[in-house]
């Protein structure tokens, strides 16, 4: 029983993390059509810089901010230099440029902060706490609170506010939003900061537990993407569940299955859902959802 | 708007240029003294040797240490004249920590650099895939990993400079013992120094009097261990036996520390880097692992030959890179002086006679310990290489 407890709470730890990546893949989504496969590379960028600027003496919190804000900009720089030149066009060369991206943005991450592991403080250093026999690191409260928190921001900021309005409007129809005064290249490029800020807060989330190197990205990015399909693209609340289902799938076959295993899970189940319910578990057709 | 785009548009075109130019100049520039070196007349003047090392993934710590002791010791030995009076080369390539990579590695520096020799690969796995393109070239390769198999499932053409599975796991377990343990949890990871571990462990425990009630690996890159650590506490273990050289390591002890698994935990020479102790943080007080003695140079005294080559090399590196050298360091420094000194005897750069004169290594004092190779054993450390250690205050103490 207390196995099954921690069993469960490390999945939905997983989970979480699932669910910010594939919030970010959601986003992009919704604002160009296509996937972006240097998600992954934000979430190491985050993680990377925080430690970086840790390094350099700088307090946790601002630290924190500073990468955040940082894999933000460069999210947009990315989006300004490489995929405004091709924006409107086929989203497959879309997808194909933010490949090529993120092998840049791995290799530049090598020569800038070098091949090894880094290491950024707790949130809150302490104990863990004990919940039905369960240990519940503190950080795992604070990935929680954070996914909680950048999940009904991001509902607020689409929902409640005329910028949020613009980019559904985008989103559904660029040309008509257009036509109707919205920048939408603006909005495109704001949407790719935000992805990156969303992968960024989820590197420096996790940075604590398990270390941060310049090559965690690509697989990261494998279960953003495997979550955000499973959810049904284009959905923030199907990447949420998307990501929390799999995160738990993946923790079960490793405590009751074998450890090994539990990366199969995440592919497995992508080509599931692909043949069996293209539009995600979640999804209608896509964009409406937003 | 589209004309104010035009001059724009010309600017670019020229700042494209400019850059051209620059790099060009640049490339030119580079290239020059490498000509004029005589580096392309390879065979007369130069001995090239290949080195195939994890400068990324899981092993890049490892990786990393053994290129700087690589590229340290060939630059003391071309000022020093070079060996045999040839000037030596070491083509350094990244495996990548992966298995293809490293074959492909050793292809290139076969067939398109010609090396004499190759040094590596930095991991048991990536040794062992390279092993077939070595049998097939016919050269000689002094590996730098820890695994038992690299030696043990013995090929003429290999040698292997660390202390191997087959002589610490015995070590660490005895030890186990000796701390009043009976039965012992064991994760390793899934790559071939883990699973080699593995293997030796579950043959060693019985005749350390331990009995292995739990045995899980886990995958390179995983970054949760729940499950395992999960498992190994409810299995009845009175200890966790850890034997990876990845940078997961220290995630798991860290994780252990967290989940309240409070389990006295064991390891080997994967442990034997300041990456695990700095990323485990306080989880890793305590924990106890058997390496060579080198890790400590004081362990060999003082005046002994050990203690002068250690402190010796320990110095120029520490002078080079600011830090001290670690193990793999040392390894790296090993297989290229066990090289360079079959290279002086034999006289001979040929492949064939390399591989021989290696093999007839005798007494020679090295960073892991004294190396003795003959036709039957390619390794030639012995347990009174190694030495136990505990991790007090962030940092390595010995145990006594």
């Amino acid at each position: 029983m207390a196995s099954l407890a921690q069993f469960i709470v490390a999945g939905l730890k997983s989970g979480a993390i699932y669910a910010l990546v594939a919030l970010g893949f959601t986003i992009v989504f919704a604002a160009t059509g296509a996937i972006n496969f240097a998600q992954g590379e934000f979430f190491m960028l985050g993680g990377m810089t925080g430690a970086y600027l840790a390094h350099l003496g700088m307090s946790l919190p601002l630290a924190v901010i500073f990468a955040v804000l940082a894999t933000a900009v460069l999210g947009a720089l990315f989006e300004i230099v490489a995929i405004r030149p091709i924006a409107g066009g086929d989203p497959l060369r879309i997808i194909m440029v933010t490949i090529g991206g993120s092998v840049i943005l791995r290799q530049a991450a090598l020569h800038f902060f070098g091949p090894d592991e880094v290491a950024l403080a707790a949130f809150t250093p302490g104990p863990s706490i004990r919940f039905l026999g369960a240990a519940i690191e503190l950080q795992t409260l604070w990935i929680w609170l954070i996914t909680l928190a950048s999940v009904g921001g991001l509902v607020f900021l689409y929902r409640r506010t005329a910028f949020g309005a613009a980019m559904r409007a985008t989103a559904l129809r660029s040309d008509a939003a257009r036509l109707v005064g919205i920048d939408t290249r603006s909005m495109v490029t704001v949407s790719f900061a935000l992805a990156a800020a969303l992968g960024a807060i989820a590197g420096l989330a996790v940075a604590p537990l398990t270390q941060s190197a310049f090559d965690v990205g690509a697989g990261i990015g494998v279960k953003g993407f495997a979550a955000a399909i499973l959810g049904g693209l284009g959905s923030p609340i199907g990447a949420v569940a998307g990501g929390l289902i799999l995160g738990l799938l993946e923790s079960l076959t490793a405590g009751y299955i074998n450890p090994l295993y539990k990366d199969a899970v995440a592919l497995v189940v992508l080509l599931g859902v692909l043949f069996i319910r293209p539009q995600g578990l979640f999804g209608g057709s896509g964009k409406e959802k937003l | 708007m589209r004309l104010a785009d035009a001059p724009k548009r010309a600017l670019i075109i020229g700042g494209l240029g400019l850059l051209t130019v620059a790099l060009a100049a640049m490339l030119a520039g580079c290239s020059a003294p490498a000509s004029s070196s005589g580096g392309g007349s390879a065979g007369s003047d130069t001995v090239k040797v290949g080195a195939i090392l994890s400068l990324t993934g899981p092993y890049a710590a490892l990786g990393a240490a053994e290129k700087n002791s690589l590229e340290l010791e060939q630059q003391r030995i071309n000022s020093a004249g070079g060996v045999g009076g040839k000037k030596l080369e070491i083509i350094i390539e990244d495996d990548g920590t992966d298995e293809a990579k490293a074959v492909a590695a050793a292809t290139k520096l076969i067939e398109q650099d010609h090396v004499v020799a190759i040094l590596g690969a930095t991991g048991t796995g990536q040794t062992m895939a390279a092993r077939t393109v070595i049998d097939r070239a016919a050269i000689p390769m002094i590996s730098m990993a820890g695994g038992n198999a690299i030696t043990g499932k013995f090929d003429r053409l290999v040698f292997q400079t660390p202390w191997p599975n087959s002589i610490v796991v015995p070590f660490v377990l005895r030890k186990v013992a000796a701390d009043g343990h009976k039965k012992v949890a064991v994760i390793t990871d899934s790559s071939g120094y883990g699973k080699d571990g593995s293997a030796v462990i579950t043959q060693e425990a019985p005749k350390a009097g331990l009995t292995v009630v739990s045995n899980q690996q886990f995958n390179p890159g995983d970054t949760d261990f729940a499950a395992q650590l999960t498992t190994a506490k409810s299995s009845g273990a009175d200890a966790i036996v850890l034997w990876t050289a990845g940078k997961e390591g220290a995630a798991i002890v860290k994780q252990a520390g967290e989940l309240g698994v409070k389990l006295p935990m064991y390891g080997g020479s994967g442990q034997a880097k300041s990456e695990f102790p700095t990323g485990a943080g306080a989880a890793a007080e305590g924990f106890v692992f058997g390496t060579g003695k080198s890790l400590l140079p004081s362990n060999w005294g003082t005046g002994t030959p050990e203690a002068t080559l250690v402190n010796d090399f320990s110095q120029r590196y520490e002078a080079a890179y600011g830090t001290a050298p670690d193990i793999f360091a040392g390894h790296a420094f090993d297989a290229l002086s066990i090289l360079t000194d079959a290279m002086k005897r034999s006289g001979d750069m040929s492949a064939s006679k390399l591989r021989d004169a290696i093999e007839q290594t005798n007494g020679l004092v090295g960073f892991a310990g004294t190396f003795n190779f003959s036709p039957t054993d390619h390794n030639g450390l012995t347990e009174k290489d190694l030495s136990l250690y505990r991790i007090e205050n962030g940092t390595w103490v010995p145990v006594q």
